[in-house]
């Protein structure tokens, strides 16, 4: 069962729409204009959100960039148009979690659109000559293993073995890993490859008010509270026979921690003010970026709901110990930018080679941010995508400062390799003027650009 | 906007109007196979679908004319 917000001044539409997405067992919430739509975004969690491109008040941009800006989970868009040449304009958006629907829409669209996995596979587009350029250049795409994850590293076939074991069960799982290591995908793998019915509900116990969780998590009754001006179901509720992904687990309220234990101890959960005892049915995938030794020490996270949520507990491994898996994610990423954009940028051997000696201290996510930044800036109508001079981050600088394991002032490493952090930091500190970087490094900028072009870096 | 497009646009809406009470008719008539219960509302959906075949047939019929009136206009 979804929370599902449907946008569109065609009241018949909506009407009908309503009925057709109550029938496949979902909750529907309509709004006629951009103001309306805006109202129920900022009070409300939707998973899922059907958009019309024009609206009496603006345009259906306006709400995708009001869900961007306010919501930490940005829930699955399908924008809806009768117009072929709006597909362009949502073409330009187009990424994992948004897609679009031509009107006439027949019932197997909105069931399609409804079930379509988080994370598509790489290059799936709703756009035929983009799906025709996807199929033919398949054959080089990485496999896809559940639908989301890639990667064929040992490390990974580990994690794999994992997920098929413990999809068999109904066991509750705790995902833990660095952040960008992709635990939200682990979630969705574990779900895909479970035999349930049900879908993929997810939230965010880190983004929420102590005052909110109660009702986004247990769900409340018309009247329980300021505002409570209507029925909700929560999110156990809402995942019936499916599985609840619960994000940042340790950052919750502690003293909301006891509500929490009560419903996982007796599968049953009783929506704020209201009496009746709902019984509940879904897997629990829980995710933390601290260790078992952070949780133990800093005291986040109750051990006896620890122990509940991590019956089942997955490691994912850092993107630096599966440096091997780096070309099939580069690959990935590029067709998926190229399918998106049209275009057919390509990564030389250089590139790779620096994108292989670098230890992505924020892991895969930072591996694709870095490269759609490079896809931006690639030369329109060029060949090749152009990488920044360096991929340091603030966050990452800090890691190293703190002697973290991400820092790269490491016994065992060559001066060759700390020559070349160090000059990529120099770099990053000034902005990547390399007569300031040269100067900062005491050296000749001739001998700068000689190094870069040594690393491969020719920029 | 053209005037055209417009026109379309407003066309495309009672005829997705249509398909979609025709798709809500369909998956009532599985559920009544089953229960038997939802005769009003299957009877609203063939309601709406005769009156949005109605306002698109009507809308076909204003472009139509609009077509003729522009031809006519049209310097020989």
């Amino acid at each position: 069962m979804k929370s599902i917000l449907l946008i569109d001044d065609d009241k018949d539409f909506t009407e009908v729409a309503t009925h057709i997405i109550e029938y496949l067992g979902h909750i529907v919430s309509v709004a006629h204009t951009v103001e309306d739509a805006n109202e129920w975004i900022d009070n409300n969690d939707f998973d899922h959100v059907f958009i019309d491109f024009m609206l009496p008040d603006g345009s259906g941009l306006h709400i995708y960039d009001h869900l961007s800006k306010t919501k930490t989970r940005t829930p699955k868009c399908t924008f809806i148009t009768g117009n072929p040449k709006i597909k362009q304009a949502i073409g330009s958006i187009a990424g994992p979690s948004v897609d679009y629907l031509m009107k006439p829409i027949e019932r197997e669209d909105i069931e399609n659109a409804l079930q379509k996995k988080t994370v598509k596979k790489a290059g799936s587009s709703n756009n035929k000559k983009l799906k025709a350029d996807s199929v033919s250049k398949a054959t080089a795409l990485p496999k896809m293993h559940f639908g989301c994850l890639i990667g064929e590293s040992s490390a990974m076939q580990t994690l794999y073995t994992m997920i098929e074991r413990v999809a068999r069960s109904s066991a509750n799982v705790m995902v833990m890993g660095e952040s960008g290591v992709g635990k939200e995908l682990v979630a969705q793998a574990v779900h895909n490859a479970s035999d349930c019915d049900g879908d993929l509900i997810a939230t965010n116990c880190g983004g929420l008010s102590k005052e909110l969780i109660g009702s986004e998590l247990f769900g409340h009754e018309k009247g329980a509270f300021t505002g409570a001006i209507g029925q909700k179901k929560g999110v156990f509720e809402r995942a019936e026979k499916g599985t609840l992904f619960l994000d940042e687990v340790t950052e919750m309220p502690i003293d909301m921690q006891p509500n929490l234990l009560r419903v996982l101890e007796t599968r049953r959960v009783s929506r704020v003010g209201g009496t009746q005892e709902i019984p509940i049915d879904c897997r629990v995938v829980s995710a933390t970026n601290r260790s078992i030794d952070d949780i133990a020490k800093e005291n986040v996270l109750r051990e006896d709901i620890y122990f509940r949520l991590a019956v089942f507990p997955i490691d994912i491994p850092p993107l630096r110990k599966r440096k091997e898996d780096i070309p099939l994610l580069v690959t990935s990423f590029l067709h998926e930018l190229n399918a998106e954009h049209n275009e057919s940028y390509e990564i030389s051997d250089a590139q790779l080679k620096r994108l292989l000696d670098h230890d992505w201290p924020g892991n895969v996510r930072k591996l694709r941010h870095t490269l759609h930044r490079a896809f931006i800036m690639g030369e329109p109508g060029g060949k090749t995508i152009e990488l920044p001079s360096t991929f340091a981050s603030p966050f990452s600088q800090m890691s190293t400062d703190e002697g973290n394991d991400g820092g790269q002032l490491q016994a065992g490493k060559t001066i060759e390799e700390v020559e070349k952090a160090l000059i990529y930091a120099t770099l990053d500190e000034v902005g990547g003027n390399k007569t300031n970087a040269a100067e900062m490094l005491g050296i000749s900028t001739k001998t700068l650009y000689n190094r870069l072009h040594a690393y491969g870096d020719d920029a | 906007m053209s005037k055209y497009q417009k026109q379309l646009h407003d066309i495309r809406k009672p005829l997705n109007t249509i398909s979609m009470q025709a798709e809500l008719i369909r998956m009532l008539s599985e559920k009544l196979a089953s229960q038997g219960d939802d005769i009003e509302r299957l009877d609203a959906s063939a309601l709406k679908i005769i009156a949005s075949a109605k306002d698109c047939s009507q809308q076909l019929q204003d472009l139509f004319e609009e077509i003729e009136h522009d031809q006519s206009n049209q310097p020989d």
